[in-house]
C-alpha cells in the first residue's frame, strides 16, 4: 500500500489538535452503505485506456472500495475522453491526466494501477509499477516475451507487491470443462488441446501522417522504431493486418491474444498453472501442430488436427478423486479478486505467475512454429536446451531508453 | 528466389510487400542444418548493411541476423552502434549473438555514444550479464545524467556478480537515480542469497533498511533479511 492511505488516517487522527480553520468532511469522504469511507478506498490509476482500458476503468471506477484518481495515455483524446469519464462518476475535476506513464507512477498517493497498453508495454509497465510500491492489474497476455515473465514476477514477490494478469474467461468461460476436470469426471486427464492462432507477423505498412494528438515515439516505446500508420496503433481486436494485435513488434498475435484465455483455461483445467512446459515437440502429421509436454505427463496440444478446443482426454473408468476449484476472492468477477488482494495482500487467482506460465505456453508453441522444429525447455534456467538459437528468441531487444 | 529477394532489399522500404522477402525467411529456416549454407547466408545479410539500402531494409536484416548472426557479423554490426537511426537494430542483432564479439563491440562502442544511444548500450551489456563490462557501467554511476546512472544501476543489477554488488554498494548516485541503485543492490542480495552467500546478501539488505529509502524498498528489504534467516 502506498503512503497515501496511513498519512490520511494520521492526518485525520490528529486534525482536531492541530486544525483550528473549519475542516469540511463530504458525505463522499466519509462514505455510506456502498462507497468505503474515503481513508479505505484504494487509490487507483490506469495506463493505456483503449478497449481494453476503457473496459478495466470502468469495472473499477464503478467500485465503492476505489477512489480512481489518475489516467495515463499516449493518445490526447482517449486521455482527455477516459479523465471526463472519472471527473463525470465523481462530479469533481480531480482526475489528473498524463502523456508519460512514469509521471503517474512517480505519485506517492496511488496505490495501485491497471494496465492495458499495447502488450509490448506490459513488462516494463509492471516492473516500475512494482519498483514505485503499486499493485498492479495488467490485461493479458501479460508478456510479450519468455524474458520477460521471470523478471516481472520477480519484481513482484521482491516489492510484496499484488499483481494479477487480466485473463476473466479463464474461470467465467471454462467453469465446465474445469469443473469436468477437477470433479474427477474425467478420470486422471492426460491432454487437452487448443485451437487458437494466428502467429502476430512483421509489419511493413507505408506511413501515413502522424496525427498531431498521439505521442507516437512514446506509443512505440521499446519497439523498433517504425512509421506512424492507423493500422499498426488501432486497437481493434483483429489480428489479420489491421491492428496492433497482428504484428511481432507489439503482440504475439492470436496466439498470445486469445491464447492467454484459451491455454489460461487449458492450464487451469488439467492443474499445470505452477509448470511450465519441458518438451515443445513440432509436427507436420495431418497438417501443423505442436505438442507441449509437462514434467508430470500432462500434454497440452495446439491446433492438433481432429481436436476441438478445450477437448480433453481423460481416463474414463479410473477414478481420480476431486478437488474443490479455486474461486474469486471478493465481490466483483476478477476486478473484486485484484481488490480484494490489494486490501489482504492474498495472491489473486490471475497472480502474475500463472499468467507469465500461460503465455509462457503460447511463446514457447511459436519459437517452435517459427523454428519448425522441436525444443526442450528448462523451465528452472529459463532457457532452451542444446539450441542457442532457439534461445535468442526468448527476448527482443528493447529499443532506446526503455530496458527490464 | 533468394537473389530476387535480395535484389528486392536494395530498395526495400515501408510499404513494400514482404512476400518479396519471404526466401529468406524460408532460408533462415533451411540452413538450420548447414553451417556452409548459413554462413553463405550470413554474409550476404551483413553486406547489406554496408550499402545504400534504406532503412527499412537494413532493419529487416538486423532482424534476421538476430537469428543467424556469428562473430562474422559483428563488425558490420558493431559499425551501426552510432548511427542514430540504426543503433537499436543494431543492438537487435548484437545483444542476441552469443559470441564474446558481439560483448566486446558492444564494450568499445560504450565509450563512443552519448545521450540514448548510450543507455541503449548499456542496456544491451546488462540484458548479455556481460561481466567485462562491469568497470565501465560502474564508473557510470557517479554520472550526472539521472538517466544513465538508472541505466547502469539496472544493467549491473542484471550481472549481478560480485563485482556489481561492489559496485553499488560504493555507489553515491545522484538522488534521481537512488531508487535505480538500490533495485539494483536487491538483485545482486538475491543472487548473493541463492548462492547460499547468507552474510554477504544481509549486509545488502541492512544496508536498505534505513529512513531515506521509501517504504516498499524498506519491506524488501525486511523480506530479504527474514529470507536470510530463513523464514
Amino acid at each position: 500500500m502506498g503512503n497515501y492511505r496511513s498519512s490520511r488516517r494520521d492526518f485525520i487522527k490528529t486534525a482536531g489538535a492541530t486544525i483550528a480553520a473549519p475542516y469540511i468532511i463530504t458525505s463522499n469522504a466519509l462514505g455510506n452503505d456502498t462507497v468505503a469511507p474515503a481513508s479505505d478506498r484504494i487509490v487507483m490509476g490506469g495506463i493505456g485506456i483503449g478497449n481494453m482500458g476503457r473496459g478495466d476503468q470502468g469495472a473499477f471506477l464503478g467500485r465503492g472500495d476505489v477512489q480512481y484518481v489518475a489516467v495515463c495515455d499516449v493518445r490526447t483524446g482517449a486521455r482527455n475522453e477516459s479523465k471526463g469519464k472519472v471527473d463525470g462518476h465523481y462530479k469533481n475535476t480531480d482526475c489528473k491526466a498524463y502523456n508519460d506513464f512514469r509521471e503517474l507512477l512517480a505519485r506517492t498517493d496511488i496505490d495501485a494501477v491497471h494496465v492495458a497498453t499495447p502488450d509490448h508495454w506490459h513488462a516494463i509497465m509492471v516492473i516500475e509499477a512494482c519498483r514505485s510500491g503499486k499493485d498492479v492489474y495488467c490485461q493479458k497476455p501479460e508478456t510479450r516475451t519468455l524474458r520477460e515473465g521471470p523478471l516481472m514476477i520477480n519484481a513482484a514477490r521482491r516489492y510484496g507487491r499484488v499483481v494479477s494478469g487480466g485473463s476473466q474467461r479463464v474461470l467465467e468461460d471454462y467453469r465446465g470443462i474445469v469443473n469436468q476436470c477437477w470433479g474427477g469426471e474425467l478420470g486422471p486427464v492426460k491432454s487437452i488441446n487448443v485451437n487458437v492462432g494466428p502467429l502476430s507477423q512483421l509489419c511493413n505498412l507505408p506511413e501515413e501522417a502522424t496525427p498531431p494528438d498521439i505521442d507516437w515515439d512514446l506509443w512505440l516505446g521499446p519497439a523498433p522504431w517504425a512509421p506512424y500508420n492507423g493500422n499498426r496503433c488501432s486497437g481493434n481486436f483483429s489480428t489479420n493486418g489491421n491492428s496492433w494485435r497482428s504484428y511481432v513488434d507489439y503482440s504475439g498475435g492470436g496466439m498470445t491474444d486469445w491464447g492467454a484465455h484459451h491455454f489460461g483455461g487449458a492450464t487451469f483445467a488439467v492443474d499445470v498453472r505452477e509448470l511450465q512446459p519441458t518438451d515443445v515437440v513440432y509436427s507436420e502429421e495431418g497438417g501443423v501442430w505442436v505438442s507441449l509436454k509437462y514434467p508430470n505427463g500432462i500434454e497440452i496440444t495446439h491446433n492438433k488436427p481432429g481436436m476441438q478446443n478445450l477437448q480433453v482426454v481423460g481416463t474414463p473408468g479410473e477414478k481420480r478423486e476431486s478437488k474443490p476449484v479455486p474461486a474469486y476472492k471478493g465481490q466483483g468477477g476478477i476486478y473484486g479478486d485484484f481488490i480484494d488482494c490489494v486490501k489482504t495482500r492474498e495472491k489473486p487467482f490471475r497472480d502474475i505467475e500463472f499468467g507469465v506460465n500461460t503465455i509462457a505456453v503460447s511463446h514457447l508453441a511459436a519459437i517452435a512454429y517459427e523454428l519448425k522444429r522441436s525444443c526442450k525447455w528448462d523451465s528452472v534456467k529459463q532457457a532452451f536446451v542444446g539450441d542457442e538459437e532457439a534461445n535468442r528468441l526468448c527476448d527482443r531487444v528493447r529499443r532506446e531508453p526503455w530496458q527490464l | 528466389m533468394l537473389d530476387q529477394a535480395f535484389d528486392a532489399l536494395k530498395t526495400f522500404n515501408w510499404g513494400a510487400d514482404l512476400n518479396l522477402l519471404a526466401p529468406i525467411t524460408d532460408a533462415v529456416v533451411s540452413t538450420h542444418s548447414s553451417a556452409s549454407a548459413r554462413l553463405e547466408l550470413e554474409n550476404r545479410l551483413a553486406a547489406v548493411l554496408k550499402t545504400e539500402a534504406p532503412r527499412d531494409a537494413k532493419d529487416f536484416v538486423c532482424r534476421k541476423l538476430m537469428l543467424v548472426g556469428t562473430a562474422a557479423s559483428v563488425p558490420v554490426l558493431a559499425g551501426l552502434l552510432t548511427d542514430k537511426d540504426l543503433s537499436h537494430m543494431s543492438r537487435y542483432a548484437l545483444e542476441r549473438i552469443p559470441a564474446a564479439e558481439a560483448g566486446a563491440a558492444l564494450r568499445e562502442a560504450l565509450p563512443k555514444v552519448s545521450g540514448m544511444l548510450k543507455i541503449g548500450v548499456i542496456s544491451s551489456l546488462g540484458a548479455r550479464k556481460d561481466a567485462e563490462a562491469v568497470p565501465a557501467l560502474a564508473a557510470l554511476l557517479a554520472e550526472s545524467d539521472a538517466a544513465i546512472v538508472k541505466a547502469a544501476a539496472y544493467a549491473l543489477g542484471a550481472i549481478h556478480n560480485d563485482a556489481a554488488a561492489k559496485a553499488l554498494a560504493g555507489a553515491k548516485p545522484i538522488a534521481a537515480a537512488k531508487s535505480a541503485v538500490s533495485d539494483a543492490h536487491l538483485s545482486c542480495a538475491e543472487a548473493l542469497l541463492a548462492e547460499g552467500k547468507k552474510v554477504e546478501a544481509l549486509i545488502i539488505y541492512k544496508s536498505l533498511m534505513n529512513a531515506e529509502e521509501p517504504k516498499h524498498m524498506q519491506m524488501a528489504a525486511t523480506r530479504g533479511m527474514l529470507a536470510c534467516a530463513g523464514k
